[in-house]
C-alpha cells in the first residue's frame, strides 16, 4: 500500500522542462531564419521601397474608395462580366464534379485494384500541381480568348482537387452495408448505388459546393489573361488608371462573392447537418486532408 | 407494429425535384453563356492536335540559361510571403475567435476584415500592388502576404474556436492577464495546427507565385508571359515542366512533414 502512495507523491519544486525543447527551438530558428535571409537578400528589395510602399498604395486606394456608381459602369461593364465569371465557375465545377465523381471510385482503395488506384491518384496529383492560371495560359492559344478557355482550365483543375477529396470520402465509408448487399445477392451496380452512394453523397456534394466557391474567385481573375470573366475589366481599368471604376469592379466582385459564399455555406450546412440555421461543422474542412487541396 | 411490416416510405416532397430542375436549367443557361458547343469541342480538338506539336520538343538549351534565376526568385517570393503572412496572421486569428478576442468589437471588425480580404483573389492583389508600387518581386511578395494572411486567418481562427476553453479559464483563475492567459493556454493547443497550416500556405504560395509574374509581379511568370508574346511554345513547355516538378517536390515534402505533425 505504502508503495502506491510513494509513487503518487508530488515531486517538490518546479517540474523539469521537457527534454528536447531546446533542440526544437534551434531547429525552428534554422528552418525560419536561414531561408528568410536567403530569400530577402535574393529579392533585393530596398528599405526605401518598403518605406514608400504605404504612400504609393494609398495614392491608388484613395480614389478607389470613391467608386464610380454610374449606370454604365455598374450595369453595363461590371455586372455582366461578374455574371460571366459566375457561369464559368459553375460550368467548370460541373465538369470537375462529373469527371472527378466517376474517377474517384477508381481511386478509392477499398473499391478498386491497387494498380488502378495508384494510376488515378497520381493523375489527380499531377493535375493539382498546375495552377488554374497556368492551365488557362496553356489552353489560350488552343481554344482562343474567351470564357470557354477559362471554363476548361477550372474544370480540369477541379477534377484533380475534387477527385482527391471524393476518393478519400469513399475510402472512409462503413463496409457493413456493402457486405449486406453482397450477401443479399446484389451485384456491383447495386452495391455502388445502395451501399456506397448514400454514404458518400452528402459530403461529396458539400465539397462540390465548396469548390464552386473557390472556382468563383478563380474565374474572377482568369480574365486577367483573357480567359473570360471580370478580371479583364479590372485589368483595363487599372491600366488606364481609372481608379474609381476599378473600385467599382472590386466592390461588385466582393459583394457577389460574399453573397455566393453565404448561400453556398448555408446549403452545405443543410446537407451535412440537416438544419440550415445552425453553426455548421466547419471541422469538415479543417481535416488536414481537406485542407491540402482547398 | 406487426413484425415484418415494411416501414413507411418517407413522404414525397416537390422541393428536391424543383431544386434539381432549377439547377439543370441554370446549368444549361450558363453552358450557353460560356460558349459550350459540341461541334466547337470537336473543332478544338482538331486545332489542339495541330497545336500540340508546337509545344514539343521543349527547348531545354534555352531553359538551362533562362529559367533557374526567375524560378529561384519565385521560391524566394513564396518563402518571404509565407513567413511574414503567417506571422502577421497569428494575432489576427486570435482576435477573430470568440474564445480569445479581447472584446466583441475587435472580434466583429476582425472577422469582417478577414471575410473581405478572402474574397479578393491573389492575382487581384498582385495587380493592385503592381499598379501601386510598380513591377517586380516586391509587389508579388505583398500580394502573397495578403493571400497568406487571409487563409491563415480563417483556418487558424476556426481551429481556435474549437480549442478547449478549460485551460484558458484555469490560466485566468491564476490571475493572468488576457494576453498572458491566451499565450499560455490556447497557443500551445493550436500550435501544431498552426505549423501545419503554415506549411500548407507555403505550398499555396509557391503555386501562386509561379503565375503572379504574368501580371508583372516577379518570378517565373514574367518569363512565361514574355515567351507567349513571342509564340515560343517549346520554351513555355520547358518552363511548365520545371514548375510542375518543383511544385510537386515541395508538395510531397510538405505533405510528409504535415502528416507527422498532426
Amino acid at each position: 500500500m505504502s508503495e502506491v502512495f510513494r509513487d503518487t507523491e508530488a515531486p517538490l519544486g518546479r517540474p523539469e522542462a521537457p527534454r528536447g525543447t531546446r533542440w526544437i527551438r534551434w531547429t525552428v530558428v534554422v528552418v525560419l531564419v536561414v531561408p528568410s535571409i536567403w530569400a530577402a537578400s535574393g529579392l533585393g528589395i530596398s528599405m526605401q521601397r518598403i518605406l514608400e510602399a504605404p504612400a504609393d498604395m494609398w495614392r491608388i486606394i484613395r480614389p478607389m474608395l470613391r467608386p464610380d456608381f454610374s449606370y454604365n459602369q455598374v450595369f453595363e461593364r461590371t455586372l455582366p462580366k461578374v455574371m460571366e465569371s459566375l457561369y464559368i465557375a459553375w460550368i467548370g465545377t460541373i465538369v470537375g464534379a462529373l469527371f472527378s465523381f466517376l474517377l474517384s471510385f477508381a481511386a478509392a482503395k477499398n473499391l478498386s485494384p491497387r494498380w488502378l488506384t495508384f494510376l488515378v491518384r497520381n493523375l489527380f496529383n499531377a493535375i493539382r500541381a498546375f495552377p488554374e492560371l497556368l492551365l488557362a495560359f496553356i489552353f489560350l492559344p488552343i481554344f482562343g480568348l474567351g470564357a470557354w478557355t477559362g471554363t476548361l482550365a477550372i474544370g480540369l483543375h477541379s477534377i484533380g482537387t475534387l477527385g482527391k477529396l471524393s476518393s478519400e470520402v469513399i475510402e472512409g465509408i462503413d463496409p457493413g452495408p456493402l457486405e449486406a448487399i453482397h450477401s443479399a445477392g446484389g451485384r456491383w451496380p447495386s452495391v455502388m448505388r445502395f451501399g456506397v452512394l448514400p454514404q458518400v453523397l452528402p459530403t461529396i456534394v458539400a465539397y462540390w459546393l465548396y469548390r464552386f466557391e473557390i472556382n468563383l474567385r478563380v474565374s474572377a481573375f482568369l480574365g486577367v489573361i483573357g480567359a473570360g470573366g471580370v478580371g479583364a475589366e479590372l485589368v483595363s481599368q487599372l491600366r488606364f488608371r481609372n481608379f474609381p471604376a476599378a473600385g467599382t469592379v472590386l466592390l461588385v466582385t466582393i459583394c457577389v462573392v460574399l453573397i455566393i459564399d453565404t448561400v453556398s455555406s448555408m446549403i452545405r450546412r443543410r446537407i451535412i447537418t440537416g438544419k440550415a440555421g445552425e453553426e455548421g461543422p466547419t471541422e469538415l474542412f479543417d481535416e488536414p486532408a481537406a485542407v491540402g487541396v482547398l | 407494429m406487426t413484425q415484418g411490416a415494411r416501414p413507411a416510405p418517407p413522404k414525397k416532397s416537390a422541393v428536391p425535384y424543383l431544386a434539381v430542375a432549377a439547377v439543370i436549367a441554370f446549368t444549361v443557361f450558363a453552358a450557353r453563356q460560356v460558349g459550350f458547343s459540341l461541334s466547337q469541342i470537336v473543332n478544338n480538338f482538331q486545332t489542339a492536335r495541330d497545336f500540340i506539336g508546337r509545344f514539343f520538343p521543349p527547348d531545354w538549351a534555352w531553359a538551362k540559361e533562362n529559367v533557374p534565376g526567375p524560378m529561384i526568385e519565385t521560391i524566394q517570393i513564396a518563402i518571404i510571403a509565407a513567413i511574414i503572412g503567417c506571422s502577421v496572421a497569428l494575432p489576427i486569428a486570435f482576435w477573430a475567435s470568440k474564445l480569445t478576442a479581447n472584446n466583441r468589437w475587435v472580434y466583429y471588425i476582425d472577422k469582417w476584415f478577414l471575410n473581405v480580404i478572402r474574397t479578393i483573389p491573389d492575382i487581384f492583389w498582385a495587380m493592385l500592388f503592381v499598379t501601386g508600387i510598380g513591377f517586380g518581386a516586391f509587389a508579388g511578395v505583398l500580394a502573397l502576404i495578403m493571400f497568406s494572411l487571409s487563409i491563415m486567418g480563417k483556418l487558424l481562427s476556426e481551429t481556435i474556436d474549437s480549442a478547449d476553453p478549460g485551460p484558458l479559464e484555469a490560466a485566468k483563475a491564476t490571475g493572468a492577464g488576457h494576453t498572458q492567459a491566451v499565450q499560455a493556454s490556447v497557443l500551445p493547443q493550436v500550435m501544431p495546427n498552426y505549423v501545419a497550416y503554415a506549411l500548407y500556405i507555403f505550398e499555396l504560395d509557391i503555386r501562386a507565385s509561379t503565375v503572379l509574374g504574368i501580371v508583372g509581379a516577379g518570378g517565373i511568370g514574367r518569363v512565361l508571359e514574355a515567351q507567349r508574346a513571342f509564340f515560343r511554345f517549346d520554351r513555355i513547355m520547358a518552363i511548365v515542366i520545371v514548375i510542375f516538378v518543383i511544385v510537386f517536390l515541395i508538395e510531397q515534402v510538405s505533405v510528409f512533414v504535415r502528416r507527422r505533425l498532426v
